[in-house]
């Protein structure tokens, strides 16, 4: 099942901003959900966390929010990707890709060292 | 772009609070309901489904907490709240905040003032364009009067051929002539330029146009362009002045043009003309003669050049010139031209006396800053308590340090705003002085670059105080809770950052003081100065029947001018209470520009001995009664001294003791000499010595007398005329009477300085006054603020000893063992801070050397004198603790 991990700090906004595009408009627990079975749990968000990143995206204008009712009637705030959102998410997850193949190929083991 | 949203969206989150927090607990509360919900799903009861969903969301205060920090800008939100928490405090304090704002306001307004005369005088950039590559040539050789020579036509020739780093090489030369109009003539200084002095100053009109290079040389029409000044104060302004003609000199010239306000240099001037306006400075001597040096030199360095190249080649051109012209260049003066940046030029007189007085208010500022960090420090141990239980209650010491620096911030911009108002005056009064010293004076001004000095000031202040005021350290506010509140009296640390600070100020004061006491003594020596003559009731005035050039040039271009003054001379003789009147030129206590060699018969100087150099002055045979100087041999010239009688002097006691030193000077020859008097209308014959005067301080009262030669003034009216008139009382009185006449008798001429020589004495040490008035207000301001900062440590020290002093009473201490005991306390800090300021004093001293006349840097009466004051005063403020501390009840401070 593996260790709990923290959220880095600009990772959680990709994830959101992916989730959002894949999910449609969407409120907090819905998102919290989504990203803590993606990571099978090994991710957890207190709101503390995930709020004043919720905030940080709409103040930067990649995310918008609206109040609206929920599945089962509940009143919550929907949040839904921007135009800006959409393409800060193709460049953020392009240079994901490319940190991560970089920090993969640094790590991989060396021929002859093993 | 994102940043910039995002920071008007968190700017704009300041404002919406109270909305976005209903807006957030509803959000969070879903959140919440949603999880339970999905709790219970899964099989859990309502209790436990809620209590999971709780602990999941980390705290839903905490979260709002965060949001809320995401939303708005918290520190702004946070320095708000102690702005307003330190309003609150210092409005509580009204008597401590009243005296750390004025002590701030002085120290910082002062400063500020002081500083705004700095810049605009010497740091601002010059009005010129491209200012910064402008330089000044000075050419110097060695002996007296020898220290800027000016150039001569034939020398800026050389120079130009020569030295391919100075791009433009300008010509400048210092002139005056007599402006007629209708209502009446005036004496105008004006500059004769060459056609491209603009160019190389990098100056524009602000009308009309400029003299150009094709305004130069003989055969084109004379030409002027007004100084912005002169045609403001002038012409009212009047743009119409292009094209129209002014006489000057008796001829006509057309104004071209007005230019830009800029320094004016090197003298003040009126008017900048062509050069085709003097006869003189087109003719063969001015041209021709390389030893006529009367042209000041500006240049602009060429694109890329730098001054230590124009100076190589400066060097190089020196070096051949004096090897070709022997004659012009004496080997044993050691001809030498400096390269001068034109902005340390214009700043030369003015900087030793600005950064004395920026020196002198630095210390001030150190001072006031030193006693307000001791009040805040007291103020700080009484709130000790209050700090401890805001640590308790969970501010941490870095929220602590930010209250006291927000507070201290307050109170460094309370004295700004205070400061701005001495400031303002401050810069009145300074460049009223600074007009004296620099062409710049008008370019001071309280702009923004000063207030932005100003407010880094404050900043600053702000920092130290809260630098010096210690906070407890993390972790100890437990233990002083515990300790409980009313024994948190100064830790033994504070108490000696306390003492450290009185030193400070002690020491502080004293080079104020020291400094003070060197400028008012220099000033007593300087009123001490005998000034040769007896200057009381008598009143000069300058009346020129001749322009400058015709009197150098054409002297009988008035043949009746020498009769016309005698009719002046003998109408003001008659008017009521004149007990004398005398004719002569330049006016007693007035500097001579007319110099040169003399030499004696039958005295050739020795090898390697520069000849005297003698001021030309003229007198009649009343003059030296009028004006009353002493006639120590011989006689004063008579009346058969006239024009076709033999050739006659009087030398003053300088110059025969130069030449004479254990003879009767009385009927030896002497001559005027040297190269120069090629160029000037007097003759190198052999004149009688007939009388020696007593010598006169007319070159400023800390100057040597110079030598002087008189010739009578029937015989030599080249230098122009004025009236001395000696009256019984009130001569003043006598002015408008005596102008009348002399208007009567001289309708076009110009009546100049109509001044007693007490004013004329009085006028030479008004600027010393003034700086010594200023930096002895500075030394008793600095006093002052001293004296109540020992008085206020000890007086804390007796508080929080209360209790220590009344146990010592109790125990048998008589009240004048108590005195004694806090008078050595506030005497050990006097004595330690008398010592390094005595120190202080002596390197400062050193500095100001320049700016002393008859006092020594270490004048031991000075600092005496300047100790003891400081200790008395001191220890007066220390009285007030000691006899309070010796008035302590035991009995009431035991029971409490």
């Amino acid at each position: 099942v593996g260790e709990k991990l923290d959220v880095k700090q600009g990772t959680l906004a990709l994830m959101i901003l992916k989730t959002l595009e894949v999910l449609g408009p969407l409120h907090g627990y819905g998102v919290a959900r989504r990203i803590e079975e993606t990571s099978k749990n090994r991710l957890t968000l207190n709101y503390g966390t995930l709020y004043p990143a919720l905030l940080k995206l709409e103040q930067e204008g990649f995310i918008k929010s609206e109040w609206g009712q929920s599945e089962n009637n509940r009143r919550a705030r929907f949040y839904s990707l921007t135009a800006a959102g959409r393409k800060q998410l193709a460049r953020e997850a392009r240079e994901w890709h490319q940190t991560a193949e970089l920090i993969a190929a640094f790590l991989a083991p060396r021929r002859g060292e093993t | 772009m994102r940043h910039l949203r995002a920071a008007l969206a968190r700017i704009g989150g300041l404002f919406t609070g109270h909305r976005a927090d209903d807006d957030l607990r509803d959000e969070l509360q879903a959140h919440l309901d949603m999880e339970t919900a999905e709790n219970i799903r899964r099989g859990m009861d309502p209790d436990e489904a809620r209590r999971k969903a709780m602990l999941a969301s980390g705290g839903l205060t905490q979260a709002g907490e965060a949001v809320r920090d995401q939303r708005g800008l918290p520190w702004i939100e946070g320095i708000a709240a102690d702005v307003k928490y330190a309003l609150r405090a210092l409005r509580h304090g009204p008597a401590f905040t009243t005296v750390v704002a004025i002590t701030l306001a002085l120290g910082i307004g002062a400063n500020t003032a002081i500083f705004s005369v700095v810049r605009g005088v010497l740091l601002k950039p010059l009005p010129h364009r491209e200012g910064d590559r402008l330089v000044y040539l000075r050419q110097s050789a060695d002996g007296p009067g020898a220290a800027n020579l000016n150039f001569s036509v034939p020398e800026v020739r050389d120079l130009r051929n020569g030295a391919p780093s100075l791009a433009g090489i300008a010509e400048y030369s210092s002139w005056t002539m007599i402006q007629q109009s209708a209502d009446g003539a005036e004496r105008i200084n004006v500059g004769l330029v060459t056609g491209n002095y603009f160019e190389v100053m990098g100056l524009a009109p602000v009308l009309g146009r400029l003299t150009l290079p094709r305004d130069d040389g003989p055969g084109v029409p004379p030409v002027a362009v007004l100084t912005h000044q002169y045609w403001v104060k002038r012409f009212g302004g009047d743009s119409s002045i292009v094209g129209r003609q002014v006489t000057l000199d008796k001829k006509p010239v057309t104004v071209i043009g007005v230019l830009q306000p800029a320094p004016f240099f090197p003298d003040r001037v009126d008017a900048l003309l062509n050069m085709v306006n003097s006869d003189h400075h087109l003719s063969a001597t001015m041209v021709e003669g390389r030893s006529h040096r009367m042209t000041e030199v500006v240049a602009r360095l060429a694109p890329g050049a730098t001054v230590d190249q124009a100076r190589a080649e400066v060097g190089a051109v020196y070096a051949r010139i004096q090897r070709e012209f022997k004659e012009a260049y004496d080997p044993a003066a050691h001809y030498r031209v400096a390269i001068i940046p034109f902005k340390e030029v214009l700043g030369e007189r003015a900087r030793l006396t600005l950064w004395l007085l920026m020196g002198a208010a630095a210390f001030v500022l150190i001072i006031a800053v030193a006693n307000v960090a001791n009040l805040t420090l007291m103020r700080g141990v009484r709130r000790e308590h209050e700090l401890v239980v805001r640590a308790a209650l969970g501010a941490g010491v870095a929220r602590l340090r930010r209250l006291l620096l927000v507070e201290n911030l307050v109170l460094a911009f309370l004295g700004a705003v205070l400061g701005v108002v001495i400031a303002i005056g401050g810069v009145r009064l300074l460049t009223s002085l600074v007009e004296r010293y620099s062409p710049r004076a008008s370019e001071i001004r309280l702009d923004g670059a000063v207030l932005g000095f100003m407010l880094a000031l404050s900043v600053i202040v702000a920092l130290l105080l809260s630098l010096l005021a210690s906070l407890p350290r993390e972790g100890s506010f437990a233990s002083r809770i515990l300790a409980g509140g009313q024994r948190l009296s100064g830790s033994l640390r504070k108490q000696r950052l306390q003492r450290a600070l009185v030193v400070v100020q002690i020491a502080a004061s004293v080079v104020l003081l020291a400094g003070a006491g060197l400028l008012t003594r220099t000033m007593v020596r300087l009123a001490d100065v005998d000034t040769g003559l007896r200057t009381e009731e008598v009143l000069t005035m300058q009346v020129p029947l001749l322009t400058p050039a015709e009197l150098l040039f054409n002297p009988a271009a008035d043949p009746a001018a020498k009769e016309r003054y005698d009719r002046m001379r003998r109408e003001v003789a008659a008017l009521p209470g004149v007990i004398e009147v005398g004719l002569g030129s330049p006016m007693p206590l007035r500097r001579s520009d007319v110099k040169f060699d003399v030499k004696a018969e039958g005295k050739a100087p020795a090898v390697g001995e520069a000849l005297p150099r003698a001021e030309l002055r003229t007198a009649d045979p009343h003059f030296f009664r009028a004006a009353g100087i002493p006639l120590l041999q011989g006689r004063p010239f008579a009346t058969t001294d006239g024009p076709a009688s033999g050739k006659v002097v009087i030398i003053n006691a300088a110059l025969a003791d130069r030449f004479f030193p254990n003879e009767d000077p009385v009927g030896k020859r002497i001559a005027w000499t040297g190269e120069v008097l090629r160029f000037a209308p007097i003759s190198g014959d052999w004149r009688t010595i007939v009388g020696i005067a007593g010598n006169t301080r007319d070159g400023g009262l800390d100057a040597e007398p110079a030598p002087v030669v008189f010739m009578p003034f029937a015989q030599f009216l080249a230098i122009g005329g004025g009236l001395v008139i000696r009256a019984d009382s009130n001569v003043e009185r006598l002015a408008a009477a005596a102008t009348r006449i002399v208007r009567r008798i001289a309708p076009t001429a110009p009546i100049e300085n109509v001044m007693t020589l007490a004013q004329y004495k009085d006028r030479s040490v008004s600027p010393r006054r003034l700086n010594a008035a200023l930096i002895s207000s500075f030394g008793i301001l600095a006093v002052i603020i001293a004296a109540v900062g020992i008085g206020g440590v000890l007086a804390f020290s007796v508080s929080a000893r209360t209790n220590e002093i009344g146990i010592r009473m109790s125990l048998g201490a008589d009240s004048a063992r108590v005195q004694r005991m806090i008078l050595s306390e506030g005497g050990g800090l006097l004595a330690v801070g008398l010592v390094l300021g005595v120190v202080g004093a002596f390197f400062a001293a050193r500095v100001i050397q320049g700016l002393l006349f008859g006092v020594a840097p270490h004048d031991p009466a000075t600092f005496l004198g300047v100790a003891v004051m400081m200790a008395a005063i001191g220890l007066a403020a220390c009285w007030i603790p000691a006899l309070r501390a010796s008035r302590i009840d035991p009995a009431i401070t035991m029971r409490a």
